[in-house]
């Protein structure tokens, strides 16, 4: 895509209100508030995962129940049942009961419970979709401005190193990382990152999308640089760092802004790709994607372990990307991630 | 003009070069990936593993493996699977190309149609309720898990209701359309609806959102000023304007799915497309397809990008020095 | 055998799952365990060919392909069943279904070979009129090249089943231009084949009747023919192979019957095998008559609909596997014994099994040595109530021995394949040791590079979950190959003996009954009975189970056969 005209965020930039009238805008939108209020139940509710899972549920869903026993309408059947007829071959957890105190979405293939399992498949989902936006945001902001601003043979590098993993499809790229650094773990210089960890998702699906942030930031600034306050501070004399800061990205930082929650959808998305292919978050952390996996060997025989988290994931998503073009519409309509979004 | 087209076609070389590099070394990082150990087994003796690893090369320091594995894909065009010793990765490429045309074709006819459609209706009808209306399915589209709605729709087409309302759908897999046409076409078919329905939502937004710019700008007012109709206004003019974004975004996306961007589709319905093949190579640790299937995918991105920009810098001289 | 060597994880979970192979029909259901519990099948025994079952195409369906067709350099399952119609070795498993299969037959050798020089020289006779599928006479030129194009192309087993051959010392190291003038001599006057050993082996003939030790022609190149099969002997014969699209057997013209017991003609004139399809549309292909049987495990979620609506066409038979757990005598905390012991006491058996498919398609397991395999002899010394067999854990126990052993609190990490079986029994391994109160982490790999990884001493794997596939009936395949100190090698990553046990009693023990089955079999499988008790006292490994196998066949199969060598006779169902 093209880079997004900052035209009416550079005018704006001396006036005190900007952000107060984007929150006003905001305000009058009521899908994007209808949007923030389905965001806020999740989240609410994915933070009372343990609460759910100690005081309702009473069950530990990491733990495996393989040959417990559950009470359904006063009786007790144990959670996997064999398969009684035929060859017998199977087992079949118990399905939805609709008792949130004995498994209410049912159990998966280790007889844990499904619905507390999604509570706190929440929490990791939405951590790895909102750290990631974050970073990936903070880091293609940062490269961009730097790209941009700088110019000349730092921008030639860098925009080259942006085409190549802007070139590589993403989904491969995150792959190739995942597969690789599952085994390895990460150790890049001071910072190491164990195999396990909900960081390794985090970092691969941050690095991939940087090139999405940084390449519209970069053309942005492209043209601030041209602008005349800018001119007017090199000639003043200001070191760099204080004109990045101080001229730079208060003009940058509503498109970055803009970014956050369309990335956060994105990311989510990813992370949810990666777990299915069993290359996201890894066992016995939980997340809406590793449910639907654990759930695909069930599909046929209890297909609400896999349809729930996949329908939390839309729901989640589709608000995001409402609140995110909500907050686009406000503070700069032009920003748009790949894929126009 | 020329210069800038050779300009931007030196830099995809380079970029094509750096992907190989990167794709190499990632694996080459990877304990596993060396084939030898699979292929000799499990209980192997010291002695046939390292003649069955240099029957591969690879007790050759890495740049000779690498220079070696390129010249094998690109010169001689013989560059062999690792797992599948005599199957050679060029024709597996080629073998898949079709299927993933056959998928992204038909799906790109469908979410073209459905989100000019949808982008158009809507921009006319702002303000009204249908209007949020479209835009919500929008989202939802582009919301959904690519691989859940597959498996979703798999599981209603081939179990649920397979007895019923969807007797006429067939196994997931594919059939050439050389084949049988008719079968094609219906094997085809919730695989297209399910990759349209992911991409039809971005462009109805992208497209609602140029028109509704569009149907203010000068030579719009213009044209009412001479009482042209509201429906040749809206095709003639804001519709023509509205789609060069439009367009430059689908080129990309094109180029991208027949890379094998819709890896997770393919691999939801069977389909043994590019997708796919990268996917199993993948899985097995298949270094040079791998290799073969990173490397046609960036091309087509490249390739995409560089049409985009060439296509820009034409109708607007200023991009070329963006 | 290990299975490991299948591509993608999908395959893998089917491998293991498919191993379980199951002879017999509905009836059975394969619930017997018992070491006499040998798979009845429709068919023990060599049944006369009945031509009105002649004609017409097998559909055969996979996930995945299983790599190179070449017989001296595959070491999979998938095709080790099919080159049972295509290829000839001098010996042969009888092609019969049940514990009859694991008898050792003549081949392309006229009669078993005379055994002279206390034992270190085999001498064959060839057979006469024997073709190949390109028109060529078998001659021992060919058995000769054969023998020398298995160090020419590095079989896998080229160093562990052939090393003892004079000369393949030399061969080992310089494949290229391999030679055994000493090793295997052919005489072409008096059509005979004498093959030199450098010591006595009990177990040759079994080495020289799996597909690694196949007779190809003399002129086959001396490097892995990979996706380009190489002329067979057989009743059918490679027309094409891609391993992304489809493998076509079709009859060898120049083929004549020589022996039911060898190699049998077959009924189906074509074998088609088809690639590529997930395992979910396979179980529906079968279901609907489009394909006649698959080859990977059917997904957990279609096993009670196979079980009840398609019990006639699904056959369950035990498999002389076992499915392990192993565990890290060098390093903390399973350097010490008891904290190994507490894992054996702890292991719900019954718990696996159920993740594994449940009670019919699995059996707890406590020994080493399967059921029904030479050796094996009922023991467990880490059940609740004690007996002869596993019945329920000690978790009470378990939790002492882990106490007293001073090891709680410590990091253990647990290394699985992450297909959805081995996924999920080493979900409840983690949630069992976090139980026990170790610090339990869960590290799912790929199949292939899970098998790599943890046969990597450097890799230090403290736990992995793993299987064991017999190549052929000896114990000495389980026993000596998986504990003996010349397996483990540190530093090295390729240590089969994952544990790294090596005990110099144990290993003497071994030795000795090595040597005892020179000349006595049977005192020899006692030996190795106790052995097996040995091993598990020290509790290098926990065994988890024996699995069973299902063949879903389409309601046309006919004469479902179970070898328990090879599994299914693929060439003598027929499908008319």
């Amino acid at each position: 895509m093209t880079a997004a005209q900052p035209s009416s965020t550079a005018e704006a930039r001396r006036s005190p209100g900007p952000w107060r009238t984007a929150a006003a805008d905001l305000s009058r939108n009521r899908s994007a508030l209808a949007a923030a209020v389905v965001l806020l139940i999740v989240v609410t509710a994915s933070l009372c995962a343990p609460l759910y899972a100690a005081h309702i549920a009473h069950t530990d869903p990491f733990q495996s129940h393989v040959s417990g026993t559950t009470v359904v309408g006063g009786k007790t059947v144990p959670v996997l049942t064999p398969s009684s007829t035929g060859l017998g071959l199977g087992v079949t957890p118990i399905g939805p009961t609709w008792d949130p105190a004995h498994y209410f979405l049912g159990a998966d293939n280790q007889g844990r419970d499904v619905m507390a399992r999604l509570l706190y498949g929440g929490r990791t989902s939405l951590f790895i979709g909102f750290t990631a936006a974050v970073l990936t945001c903070l880091v293609g902001t940062a490269v961009g401005v730097v790209a941009g601003y700088a110019g000349g043979v730092v921008d030639s590098v860098i925009s080259r190193v942006l085409d190549v993993v802007w070139a590589f499809p993403v989904y491969l790229l995150a792959i190739c990382l995942s597969v690789v650094l599952l085994t390895n773990g990460l150790h890049l210089g001071p910072l190491t990152v164990d195999a396990g960890s909900l960081w390794l998702p985090v970092t691969i699906i941050a690095a991939i999308y940087v090139p999405y942030i940084a390449r519209p930031l970069r053309g942005q600034v492209l043209v601030l640089r041209n602008k005349e306050f800018i001119h007017a501070a090199v000639g003043s004399g200001a070191p760099t760092p204080r004109i990045l800061r101080r001229e730079v990205l208060p003009n940058v930082l509503p498109t970055t802004i803009v970014f956050v929650p369309l990335m956060t959808a994105l990311a989510m998305l990813t992370e949810s790709a990666l777990s299915f292919l069993s290359v996201g978050v890894q066992p016995p952390d939980a997340s809406w994607g590793t449910i639907i996996e654990d759930g695909l060997g069930l599909l046929y025989t209890r297909p609400a372990v896999t349809i729930a988290p996949g329908l939390l994931i839309a729901l989640t998503t589709a608000a995001l990307n409402v609140l995110g073009d909500g907050v686009r519409d406000a503070l700069d309509p032009g920003a748009r991630l790949r894929g126009g979004v | 003009m020329l210069s800038f087209a050779l300009k931007r076609f030196a830099s995809a070389l380079l970029v094509m070069f750096a992907i190989s590099v990167l794709v190499f070394l990632i694996f080459f990082a990877t304990p596993g990936v060396d084939p030898a150990a699979r292929i000799a087994g499990r209980n192997a003796d010291p002695a046939t593993l390292a003649q069955v690893r240099h029957s591969f090369g690879l007790d050759r320091p890495m740049p000779v493996r690498y220079l070696l594995m390129m010249r094998h894909l690109l010169i001689d065009r013989d560059l062999e699977s690792f797992v599948n010793r005599g199957s050679r990765v060029i024709p597996q490429i080629l073998q898949a190309t079709p299927v993933t045309l056959s998928l992204v074709v038909g799906a790109a006819l469908i979410w073209m149609v459905a989100g000019v459609v949808m982008g158009t209706a809507a921009a006319t009808l702002r303000g009204r309720a249908a209007d949020p209306l479209i835009m919500l399915v929008g989202v939802v589209g582009v919301s959904l898990p690519a691989y859940w709605l597959g498996e979703v729709v798999n599981l209603v087409t081939q179990k649920q209701l397979h007895s019923s309302v969807f007797s006429w759908v067939p196994p997931p897999g594919y059939v050439g359309i050389g084949r049988d046409p008719g079968q094609w076409a219906l094997h085809m078919l919730f695989p297209w609806l399910t990759l349209a329905l992911l991409y039809a939502g971005i462009y109805a937004r992208l497209l609602r959102g140029e028109v509704v710019t569009a149907l203010n700008e000068d030579y719009v007012r213009t044209a009412r000023a001479k009482g042209l109709s509201e429906r040749r206004i809206l095709l003639r003019h804001a519709l023509r304007c509205s789609l060069i974004p439009i367009v430059s975004l689908f080129g990309l996306d094109f180029g991208a799915l027949v890379g094998g961007a819709a890896l997770l589709t393919e691999v939801v319905f069977g389909l043994p497309g590019i997708g796919k093949l990268t996917y199993d190579a993948l899985q097995n640790l298949d270094l040079p397809v791998i290799m073969g299937t990173v490397l046609y995918a960036a091309f087509f991105v490249v390739l995409a990008n560089a049409l985009v920009d060439i296509l820009y810098a034409r109708l607007d001289p200023r991009a070329r020095h963006a | 055998m290990s299975r490991s060597t299948r591509r993608g994880a999908l395959a893998a979970a089917a491998v293991a799952l498919a191993l379980t192979a199951a002879a017999c029909s509905s009836a059975g259901g394969g619930s017997s365990t018992g070491p006499t519990a040998s798979s009845s099948g429709s068919g023990t025994g060599s049944a006369a060919f009945q031509p009105q079952h002649k004609g017409g195409t097998l559909k055969l369906v996979a996930h995945a392909a299983a790599g190179s067709f070449d017989p001296q350099v595959n070491y999979t399952l998938q095709y080790w069943q099919l080159y049972q119609s295509l290829y000839d070795g001098l010996l042969a498993f009888k092609k019969v279904g049940g514990q009859e299969s694991f008898t050792v037959v003549p081949d392309l050798a006229t009669a078993m070979p005379k055994v002279t020089n206390g034992g270190k020289t085999y001498t064959f006779t060839l057979r006469k009129g024997v073709t190949f599928s390109n028109g060529k006479a078998l001659t021992t030129d060919d058995v000769v090249a054969s023998f020398e194009r298995i160090f020419k192309v590095s079989s896998p087993t080229a160093g562990t089943f052939y090393n003892g051959i004079v000369g393949a010392d030399v061969c080992l190291k310089k494949p290229a231009g391999c030679t055994l003038p000493k090793g295997v001599i052919g005489d072409a006057k008096t059509n005979t084949v004498t093959i030199n050993l450098t010591a006595a082996d009990p177990e040759f003939p079994y080495k020289l009747a799996v597909p690694h030790a196949s007779i190809l022609p003399k002129d086959s190149p001396a490097k892995d023919a990979g996706t380009k099969p190489l002329p067979s002997t057989g009743p059918y014969t490679a027309a094409s192979y891609d391993p992304n699209r489809e493998l076509k057997l079709v009859r060898n013209p120049h083929f004549k019957e020589w022996s039911r017991d060898a190699d049998p003609q077959g009924y189906p004139d074509v074998i088609d095998y088809t690639f590529g399809q997930t395992v979910e549309s396979e179980v529906t292909a079968v279901e609907n008559g489009q394909a006649d049987w698959m080859f990977d495990a059917p997904p957990a979620d279609r096993l009670n609909e196979i079980g009840t609506k398609y019990a006639s066409q699904a056959h369950v038979n035990p498999l002389t596997a076992f499915w392990y757990a192993t565990l890290n005598v060098n390093s903390a905390p399973f350097n010490n014994k008891l904290a190994r012991q507490a894992i054996n006491w702890a292991v719900d058996r019954s718990a696996v099994v159920r993740l594994y498919g449940g009670t019919n398609l699995a059996s707890p397991a406590c020994t080493i040595l399967p059921p029904g395999f030479p050796g094996h002899v009922d023991s467990c010394d880490y059940t609740k109530g004690g007996g002869t067999t596993w019945k329920a854990p000690d978790l009470a126990k378990a939790k002492a021995l882990v106490k007293q052993s001073g090891t709680a609190g410590q990091q253990v990490g647990i290394v699985v394949q992450d297909d959805d079986v081995n996924k999920s029994i080493g979900q409840y391994l983690q949630s069992l040791l976090t139980q026990l109160g170790y610090k339990a982490t869960l590290k799912p790999l790929s199949a292939n590079i899970q098998f790599t990884y943890i046969q990597n001493t450097k890799n230090k794997v403290q736990l992995a979950l793993t299987s064991w596939y017999q190549d052929y009936p000896a114990a000495s395949d389980f026993l000596n190959v998986l504990f003996s100190c010349a397996s483990f090698h540190p530093g090295s990553d390729s240590s089969i003996n994952i544990s790294g046990f090596c005990d110099k009693g144990v290993d003497a023990k071994m030795q000795a009954a090595i040597r005892t089955a020179q000349t006595d079999e049977q005192s020899a499988n006692q030996q190795w009975g106790a052995i097996d008790q040995d091993v598990m006292a020290q509790s290098p490994v926990v065994p988890l189970i024996n699995p069973k196998i299902i063949d879903f066949t389409s309601k046309r199969l006919g004469d479902y056969r179970f070898s328990k060598q090879f599994y299914m006779l693929v060439g003598q169902t027929w499908v008319k």
